[in-house]
């Protein structure tokens, strides 16, 4: 059955968030375009084709936002609507677990906020690319940087942890809000308020338990190096490692927290 | 035989309101039952616990025997007074949802019912009329051969010649060895085709007998009863 739902999950997506790729796509290549008119100009006043080419650019910039945004809000949209609206009639008397319904529902918002992520970085690499100048100055500072933190310490095993932590981080995120739309259905009123109380909430939580992690590293740091200074990229050391348990923890309560609500305390209006 | 439905002392409480109260409620098989009671009565309450939608306060619920959950939900067919469908969904695709997940599931049966009301397959829901949506989920939840047809206020809202193609469509379509539970309040449109009425009034039962029995007790039809019973 998890199979099916996430093929229905899917369907009912692919359309309009696959459009805003889309619309990412189209406008990389017009604003790399543009940026190649530019450089074909030999005149040194400002021309009409530079007006045009700021106006593409800021409207490139411009619809990278909308998609993130949007692809964000219509996820979020979704969930509610499928979940505790009316839609969440047929899908809570579906025969299937309530593990299947969040795993289905995660595994697809996720893997859309993946895509999306992917197709704005390749959007940017590839505008970057487009001056060769910038895209050699952008490859040698990734080599200082990589020559600063240690290139023994980056290997593919590190490479390798780093992208799992990071999948994890993306479905953290997607399983909070879950939890908390969840969260918000406990109350018989003001639902979608309440839900946006608990995202407050816990990101308050997460901020002070960040401050608190970040203290105590230097702390300890300090202590054992004995400097009287903190170097800020041993911190990083070990910054994946940090990432995947955070990710996997939050993954681990989220999941519960929606789980509980969905499965013992459903209570559609 | 195990009933289809048994209440022990089933309450649900929303804060301080009480939706439902102590109800102790047994519903056989094969049988047409008339949950009735006015608006805000628990009617929708109780429909919604046996569909596990809602969680109760106190008290169980067995549904063939079994507490809602996967298994109660694959034998009862759910009729909301919402329309719960995807409006970008096509009705082919729709039928196929239902097949996909419903192993009881009637596709012949389900295109015959569309076939018979000239509803288009290839139609999405969102460019059909409100009542024309509401045939097509009643054909989706009416073609699964279920134990249990819960239909919560099927015939509200529509006009009178639909409310017949409604109560006919479930008569003729519904599994014999299952039970059909249907909320209303319109009583005198549903009354002929009742084998049984439950009244149900501020989260209590407050009566459970034959339609029949009703009619040659009191000498008055399950209507005029329903009026007395429930007289402001």
């Amino acid at each position: 059955m998890l199979g099916k739902l996430m093929k229905y999950e899917w369907k009912a997506t692919w359309k309009l968030l696959l459009s805003a790729n889309i619309l990412t796509v189209v406008m990389t290549g017009l604003a790399r375009w543009m940026v190649y008119l530019m450089g074909q100009t030999n005149y040194n006043d400002f021309q009409m084709v530079d007006f045009m080419a700021v106006m593409v650019l800021v409207t490139y910039v411009g619809s990278m936002f909308a998609v993130c945004i949007g692809t964000t809000i219509y996820l979020i949209y979704r969930f509610y609507t499928s979940t505790y609206g009316d839609q969440g009639y047929l899908l809570h008397t579906l025969p299937v677990d309530t593990h299947h319904i969040i795993i289905a529902k995660v595994l697809v918002s996720a893997a859309w906020v993946i895509i999306n992520i992917v197709f704005i970085y390749l959007s940017v690499i590839f505008l970057l690319a487009s001056s060769s100048e910038i895209f050699e100055s952008m490859m040698e500072g990734m080599v200082d940087m990589i020559e600063y933190l240690g290139a023994e310490k980056i290997t593919a095993f590190t490479v390798i942890m780093t992208v799992i932590a990071f999948l994890f981080s993306v479905f953290a995120k997607v399983l909070k809000v879950g939890a908390c739309i969840s969260l918000g259905q406990l109350s018989s009123n003001h639902k979608l308020m309440l839900a946006f109380a608990w995202y407050m909430g816990i990101y308050v939580v997460e901020q002070m338990f960040q401050g608190v992690y970040f203290a105590i590293t230097i702390y300890i740091q300090q202590m054992m190096s004995r400097k009287d200074y903190w170097d800020y990229f041993s911190y990083y050391d070990n910054q994946w490692e940090t990432s995947l348990l955070a990710g996997i923890l939050s993954c681990v309560v989220y999941y519960l927290l929606t789980w509980y609500v969905m499965g013992r305390k459903l209570n559609l209006d | 035989m195990t009933p289809v439905v048994q209440c022990m002392g089933l309450t649900k409480t929303y804060g301080r309101k009480i939706a439902l109260n102590q109800v102790n409620l047994n519903l056989e098989r094969g049988r047409i039952i008339g949950l009735l009671g006015p608006n805000g009565s628990g009617k929708t309450t109780l429909i919604k616990i046996m569909n596990g939608l809602l969680k109760p306060t106190a008290g169980e619920i067995l549904i063939n025997g079994q507490h809602p959950g996967v298994e109660t939900k694959m034998r009862i067919s759910y009729l909301p007074e919402r329309t719960y469908l995807q409006p970008g969904m096509k009705v082919l695709e729709l039928i196929q949802y239902f097949q996909d997940f419903y192993a009881d599931f009637r596709v012949d049966r389900a295109y015959d019912m569309l076939a018979r009301l000239q509803i288009p397959p290839q139609e999405r829901l969102k460019n059909l009329s409100k009542g024309t949506k509401e045939k097509v989920q009643l054909i989706m939840v009416m073609s699964r051969d279920a134990d249990l047809y819960i239909l919560d206020e099927p015939i509200a809202g529509v006009d009178p010649a639909a409310r017949d193609y409604i109560l006919h469509t479930i008569v003729s379509n519904y599994n014999r060895c299952g039970s059909i539970l249907l909320s209303t309040h319109l009583i005198s449109d549903v009354e002929n085709i009742l084998d049984e009425v439950v009244f149900i009034k501020y989260g209590s039962i407050v009566l459970q007998a034959g339609a029949e029995q009703i009619r040659q007790n009191e000498r008055k039809s399950v209507d005029q009863f329903f009026r007395e019973v429930f007289a402001c």
